[in-house]
């Protein structure tokens, strides 16, 4: 009998396994961590950060979005319907817009639950959880201003009567389903205030010796102030961040010799913040910022095709980029930044080669969020706002004759000034995400074929998402959707 | 608090006291009554006590028993017998073979086996021998149309492709809806893994192996599985040897592989005719002047001829059979050799095969090794040590654009019928037409297919064994334990290679990608078995413990830019793009129990309850208990029916029970930061879900009613079963504000019902000597509802306010899941050729409203479903023929819808529609008039709404198998035990509506696009044993 004693054996370590030891039911997921502790380290807190800097490589921000959209709400682009992407843009359908609600909140929070965890890391420096604290700040800044710029009016550029005010503003953070909160939609001048707020700790905290412009850096967060600044029509700040900016160090200008082939480099010289991709996240042939653009794989070469090329030039915009010449030769140098692309998709059109690849691959490019050259340009505008014609009229000349135009003189004054520094702006950053925002923070109608849309048109903002308002009661949709 | 209860039990069992009486020694031979052959492998037991033999190869038993004793003989695949030793030493017996239903031995789980009549739930039964040599690599496919309440769908037909199995309809939303499957005792893990191919989890097991398949379909059949039940639980048990003589089986078959039908479409001139309709239609609506041979030109240059063909040049244009390329009759062989035979003490059952069948499109095929091993062996009277292993190498070919291999517009499947067809397939030199390099061919589809298909590698394999080790002890006479341990490991390789001379990997120069996953599934449980008979009470018991782990871990790789297309491994990339690597798990463990009661064979009830944990679960609601409960009443052996001539069986059951369904993912209530979130090549992490605590099973509660019927002897049974499962706590995606940093959470909130009647009905209309002819019917009606969701749901602006999941109108209160809910199709404007819709108030309309205009349009469920099995036996032949069924299911027919546009884009059109398409005022038809871009000015898209809805109803001439059994007498004289020659054909002949290649698919995703048909196989095969 006593060999069966393993019998005896077996069954009560069973029984006590299945019975007494409730630990053995804890399985501990090994890609991912439990989020209750997460955040407790210094390494921890550095990769979560750079969780929130992937987010902005999200085809709904920088990936494309906040590139191609504003130009094909505008007056800039043309959609080709080669694979039908961006058409309904182009045409301005209601609710073809922008879709940045759900990644920017999910980033958003994202950097709130950094901002909670940083007084309790332990092994980490003041500096150094003021510097991660600073770098914060300048994403949420940024995240929250192109909520703005999509879903609500622009300081001072509103249709009263459609105003619905700012977006929800999230100051901290939710890992437990009893953190959710119902918000409701903070006015215009609250988020610009917190944005203010963020951007000037992120200026004080960011070490001035961080210079890399993949990250968040002084000079960045001057350069972003700027552009806040200016859609707020806040001159005298915009006049004064553009100034600190142009002498942070971040990002140089590049001269006329220099300026085509800036675009054909992976890291763009003039860039101050530069969304970096690495070859794992190639966006791919739908929806990258190349195959948006572009049907060419390479400059010059029109047998071989690659992308869609679903964007293209409005004529408006090359007649406007050709408009000043030196007999049947075109002065301005950006214009070089264009070219007949393959008939590989259907009828070849003159393309934008501004993103080509640069970074080594079919489809892969950086992506400049803000370049060296806008903070003349908001300086410019800034100083015109204020008076300071003179001023404004100097900032121009510099990337008037950068762009192989001749410098004007002080006979352009007054609205033509004005005229012209808008102009300048939008040729210099066709195609960068610009145009649409610029138009709408100043209230213009957006001029375009086949139809213009008056600046009152519901269709200038965008829709909240559907499902967002009906699960938050206190959240209200945009007029018109 | 379990524990004590369990030593409790166990000290009640041994204190039991037995006696013994005088014993002497009896021999005698068991043959069958059919044939008077001898048979080996008899139980033969004394009754009341623990003493059993074997009988050996000769049929031979000896063992000693009381005089005035009583032997009791069973043989799985015979009647039972008890015979009265009455002072003899010689006790010679004769079996009868139970082709008796009722009298069938039917395995319960845990090693349970009881007769069909002791049952009191709902199972259903098939045997090995039904689905033996069946075109079919995984043993789901044969369950089609033989089980009652299973219904079994193929996702496509691909070989060793994946199958939906619902026991008793679905009962979840978003988690799992797989049976639990248990081969041998071992629960296997059914998920599907493969990155790049289609593929079934139940490809080990060669179905050649089986001994018979139960399925438990109610509470009370299922619920000693608990927490894995709710879905059904599909029991398979393999051969195993028999003692006597060693027999050595070889089979061999083999057979063709053909489509069922090809989709009949446009040569080159009718479809520049439609496409240059279609250009003009559009052109004339804004300019009612434009000329028809402006669009003609259009039409032409779209496709890459010269626009200024005259209508003589394009008369000589030649097409080209893309479709007939793609699609081609492929074979199928399989090879079997088995060995079994024994001793007293040990049995074994070895056998090996290998098969390959092609599916009926290029370059798709299936190929597998497997070996099995059973052995049984008597350690002494007391103990008995079980070993079984199943090995299995399968390997098999997927299509391009197939399930991770590249979209389905690549997919010969697909692209077959809709490319243009004025592009040549070859060149005049026999190499492909249509190269990225000249810039691919006309039309939509841009890449030449049969290159695509030709040059691509897209393989997995999957390595699997599975297997078990048990002892059977048995501690007194009526009390057995039975530890047991079973492992089911699997490898999968899958490997993706897209050459650099197509059109995908042309511009980075040709893409590996690489899944490597082993999946390690461990179990091991311990079970004591208790039965008693005093006088007319017997009673039984089971208890038992089991704990279960099952990981998965795997690698994945994906590297671009090789030297040339020869080379196709990660290390010959220059471009290595990603590594990925995961790991998941779970454990459970689980403490189980039985008790049956028997009165006077009439009465019997049976009560199990079992207690489960699972990791899966939040912290809060980490165990649960599942009960049921369940009687039957055999009317018949109440005195007033006993004895009747006509009425031989008449039994009631009812049970009532809960089980539980944890398919819903490793990790759902942890709150988790996860990686893979790199900026700039430095590593990144986020959160990726709120926890929740809270989070329990979902649990499905059934009340099953069932009747048992026999007349005339057996000759006439009938069993049907009313059911209503209530799904209940069903996990639900809430969504909550994104302002969170969150979507959605997961909570326990909806439920579902399930009400159905499922009957089967057997007859012998015929039974002679020489002739037997055996009919059964099965019929499976589910009538299914989604009662619950979350509160708070936003109704949809309808009428009549439907409240259904937000942006998935599948789920609906009220409605059965899966539902249609779509924009009703009302034809064509005779007037004007354009499509009408019927809006909210059922007035026509050129344009609808979402989601105003929505109606109910049915479920891709079907209202009833079953089969019809035939046997004839005469002298030596034997022919089978399987009828199935499926009524009621809808689907969306997409692939015909793109073979629909009419020219409206540059695709292909069915031959039907060009014939049909309004061309003229006056016209009477359903097709609207050629448009490009197929919308229509201020109009829906011209395939809005239910247009492509077909009804997926078929009937199926399954199987026929035709055997000729050689005579015994014959058979000897080639120094042969047993010769057989046979014939089959499979999905032989299909009565449907659907239009498309076959009604028959899952929708993975893509609707029916690209999904490749089944296919009609026809086998000859031989079978000699030794």
């Amino acid at each position: 009998m006593k060999k069966y004693n393993f019998l005896k054996y077996y069954v009560l370590s069973l029984v006590l396994l299945s019975t007494s030891c409730e630990n053995m039911l804890e399985v501990k997921p090994r890609q991912s961590i439990d989020s209750a502790t997460a955040l407790t380290t210094s390494d921890a807190i550095s990769g979560a950060i750079n969780g929130v800097y992937d987010r902005l490589q999200s085809t709904n921000l920088y990936g494309r979005d906040f590139v191609a959209i504003p130009e094909a709400l505008s007056d800039n682009g043309r959609a080709t319907n080669k694979s039908g992407r961006l058409n309904a843009e182009f045409n301005n359908q209601a609710g073809a817009h922008f879709g940045n609600w759900g990644t920017a909140y999910i980033a958003i929070n994202q950097v709130n639950l950094i901002i909670d965890a940083l007084p309790s890391v332990k092994d980490m420096t003041q500096a150094a959880k003021d510097a991660a604290e600073g770098e914060c700040k300048f994403l949420r800044a940024l995240l929250y201003f192109d909520l703005m710029r999509a879903y609500a009016y622009d300081p001072g550029a509103e249709v009263p009567q459609y105003n619905r005010g700012g977006v929800p503003l999230m100051l901290t953070g939710v890992i437990d389903p009893s953190q959710i909160t119902f918000p409701e939609r903070a006015t215009v001048k609250a988020v610009y205030d917190q944005m203010y707020k963020d951007l000037t700790d992120a200026i004080a905290k960011i070490p001035a010796a961080r210079k890399n412009i993949v990250y968040a850096s002084q000079g960045a967060a001057q350069a972003l102030f700027s552009r806040i600044a200016l859609y707020n029509k806040d001159y005298a700040t915009a006049v004064k961040q553009s100034t600190d900016g142009l002498a942070s160090g971040v990002g140089r200008f590049v001269d006329n010799a220099g300026y085509v082939q800036a675009w054909r480099v992976a890291q763009h010289p003039e860039s101050m913040f530069e969304v970096i991709y690495t070859t794992p996240e190639n966006i791919g042939v739908n929806l990258s910022l190349q195959t948006t653009y572009t049907t060419l794989v390479e400059l010059g070469n029109r047998a071989r095709t690659g992308g869609f090329g679903d964007l293209v030039p409005t004529a408006n915009l090359l007649a406007a980029l050709e408009s000043e010449k030196e007999g049947t030769r075109v002065l301005d140098i950006r214009r070089q930044l264009y070219e007949l692309g393959t008939a590989g998709r259907g009828t070849a059109e003159i393309e934008c080669t501004k993103f080509l690849g640069r970074s080594g691959a079919v489809n892969l490019d950086n992506v400049p969020v803000i370049r060296f050259s806008e903070l003349y340009f908001n300086r410019a505008e800034a100083n015109y706002m204020l008076g300071n014609e003179a001023d404004a009229l100097r900032d121009l000349n510099i990337v008037r004759t950068r762009a192989g135009l001749p410098a004007r003189t002080a006979d352009l004054k007054g609205q033509a000034l004005l005229d012209e520094i808008l102009k300048q702006r939008r040729l210099e950053f066709a195609f960068e995400g610009q145009r649409w925002f610029d138009l709408k923070r100043r209230g213009q109608d957006i001029v375009k074929l086949p139809l213009t849309i008056p600046f009152t048109d519901f269709r200038i903002l965008a829709q909240i998402p559907t499902g967002e308002i009906n699960n938050n009661p206190k959240l209200r949709q945009n007029f018109g959707y | 608090m379990r524990k004590t209860t369990l030593l409790s039990f166990l000290l009640m069992i041994v204190s039991c006291a037995f006696v013994f009486a005088q014993d002497k020694t009896i021999s005698g031979k068991v043959t069958s009554s059919e044939d008077g052959s001898a048979l080996p492998g008899v139980s033969v037991t004394v009754k009341g006590t623990t003493k059993g033999v074997t009988t050996d190869g000769s049929g031979v038993y000896k063992i000693s028993a009381p005089a005035n004793g009583v032997l009791q003989f069973s043989f799985i695949g015979f009647t039972n017998e008890q015979v009265a030793v009455n002072n003899r030493t010689i006790v010679d017996v004769q079996l009868k073979s139970s082709d008796n239903e009722l009298s069938e031995v039917v395995v319960t789980g845990y090693g349970g086996a009881m007769s069909k009549r002791d049952l009191t739930g709902s199972i259903s039964k098939v045997k090995g021998q039904d689905i033996e040599n069946a075109p079919i690599q995984s043993f789901d496919r044969a369950l089609q149309g033989r089980a009652a309440g299973v219904q079994i769908i193929s996702a496509n037909g691909v070989p060793g492709g994946v199958v939906q199995v619902r026991v008793r309809g679905v009962g979840s939303i978003s988690a799992g809806t797989t049976p639990l499957y248990i081969v041998d005792g071992v629960q296997l893990n059914s998920n599907n893994s493969s990155s790049f191919t289609s593929s079934n989890p139940l490809n080990f097991l060669n179905p050649n192996d089986i001994e018979s398949i139960e399925v438990l379909k109610d509470a009370a059949a299922a619920a000693i599985y608990g927490s894995q039940a709710a879905n059904g639980v599909i029991l398979v048990t393999t051969k195993r040897g028999k003692a006597g003589k060693t027999n050595i089986t070889f089979n061999y078959n083999t057979g063709i592989v053909e489509q069922f039908k090809q989709l009949d479409v446009l040569n080159t001139q009718e479809w520049i005719q439609v496409r240059a309709e279609a250009l003009w239609n559009q052109a004339r609506a804004t300019n009612p002047a434009a000329e028809f041979r402006t669009s003609l030109t259009s039409a032409l240059t779209s496709i890459r001829l010269s626009g200024t063909l005259t209508d003589a040049e394009i008369a000589a244009l030649p097409t080209y059979d893309w479709q007939k390329e793609s699609f081609k009759t492929g074979t199928s062989s399989t090879y079997g050799l088995t060995m079994q035979g024994g001793n007293d003490k040990t049995t074994f059952y070895l056998s090996g095969g290998f098969d390959r069948q092609d599916a009926n499109l290029k370059n798709v095929d299936f190929e597998r090794g497997t070996m099995k091993v059973t052995l049984g062996h008597k350690v002494s009277p007391k103990l008995n040590v079980d070993f079984q292993t199943n090995l299995s190498t399968a390997t098999s070919r997927g299509q391009f654009g197939g399930p991770g291999g590249g979209s389905f517009l690549g997919a010969a499947a697909f692209s077959g019928s809709l490319m243009i067809p004025s592009n040549p397939i070859y060149n005049e030199d026999g190499s492909y037409f249509g190269t990225p390099a000249t810039g691919g061919t006309a039309g939509i589809l841009n890449q030449n297919i049969i290159m695509v298909t030709d040059l691509n590698t897209i393989k997995a394999t999957i390595n699997q064994a599975v297997s078990n080790l048990s002892a059977t002890y048995k501690i007194t006479k009526d009390l057995i334990f039975k530890p047991f341990v079973g492992i089911d490991y699997r490898i999968i390789k899958g490997f993706n290679y897209t050459d650099p001379r197509t059109p995908d990997a042309f511009n980075v120069r040709g893409r590996a990608q690489t899944q490597f996953d082993e999946n390690i599934n461990f179990i091991t449980n311990a079970t004591l078995n208790y039965s008693k008979e005093i006088g007319k009470n017997r009673f039984g018991g089971l208890v038992g413990v089991e704990y279960r782990s099952d990981v998965r871990e795997g690698f994945s790789s994906q590297s671009e830019n090789f030297p040339t297309p020869e080379f196709k491994y990660p290390s010959s990339a220059a471009n290595p793009i990603s590594i990925g690597g995961f790991w998941t798990g779970s454990r459970k463990n689980a403490a189980f129990a039985n008790l049956r009661y028997e009165y006077g064979g009439k009465y019997l009830i049976s009560a199990i309850a079992r207690y489960d944990g699972s990791s899966r679960f939040g912290r809060n609601n980490r165990y649960a208990l599942f009960p049921s409960i369940s009687g039957s009443w055999i009317i018949s052996e109440e005195s007033f029916l006993k004895g009747s001539n006509v009425l031989n069986l008449a039994k009631l059951r009812l049970s009532y029970g809960s089980t539980g369904n944890d398919q819903i993912g490793d990790f759902p209530s942890l709150g988790l930061f996860g990686g893979g979130f790199a900026y700039n090549s430095l590593a990144g992490m986020a959160p990726t879900g709120l926890s929740n605590p809270d989070l329990k099973w979902e649990r499905n509660v059934t009340l099953n009613l069932g009747f048992d019927l026999a007349f005339f002897n057996d000759r006439i049974s009938l069993s049907a079963d009313l059911f209503k499962r209530d799904s209940k706590d069903l996990l639900l995606f809430q969504p909550v504000p994104i302002t969170s940093g969150f979507s959605s959470i997961a909570k326990n909130v909806g439920s579902m019902t399930n009400k159905g009647i499922e009957i089967e009905f057997g007859v012998v209309p015929v039974k002679t000597d020489k002739l037997t002819w055996r009919s059964d019917f099965n019929f499976t009606y589910i009538d299914n509802k989604v009662t619950k969701l979350y509160d708070g749901i936003t109704p949809l602006a309808t009428p009549d306010s439907i409240i259904a999941l937000p942006g998935d109108t599948r789920f609906a209160v009220g409605y059965p899941a899966f539902s249609i809910f779509s924009f009703q199709y009302a034809g064509v404007n005779p007037a004007t050729g354009r499509p009408i819709w019927l809006d909210a108030n059922g007035n026509p309309t050129y344009r609808v409203q979402n989601p105003r205009d929505l109606k109910f349009f049915g479920s891709n469920q079907s209202k009833f479903y079953g089969g019809w099995t035939n046997n004839v036996s005469y002298k030596g032949f034997e022919l089978d023929v399987l009828v199935q069924y499926d009524y009621g299911r809808r689907e969306f027919n997409n692939q015909n819808a793109f073979l629909s546009e009419a020219g409206g884009r540059a695709f292909n059109v069915l031959q039907d529609v060009y014939d049909r398409r309004w061309q003229k005022p006056g016209d009477i038809t359903d097709v609207p008039r050629p448009y490009n871009g197929n919308t229509e000015l201020n109009g829906s898209g011209n395939f809005t709404g239910t247009r492509m809805l077909q009804d997926a109803s078929y009937i199926r001439l399954k199987q026929v198998t035709l055997t000729y059994n050689l005579p015994s007498a014959w058979a000897k004289a080639i120094k042969m035990q047993n010769l057989k020659v046979y014939a089959q054909g499979f999905n032989l002949l299909t009565l449907t509506n659907w239009e498309g290649y076959d009604a028959e698919f899952i929708n993975l995703g893509s609707g029916n696009n690209g999904v490749i048909p089944l296919s009609r196989n026809y086998i000859g095969g031989i079978q000699f044993t030794f």
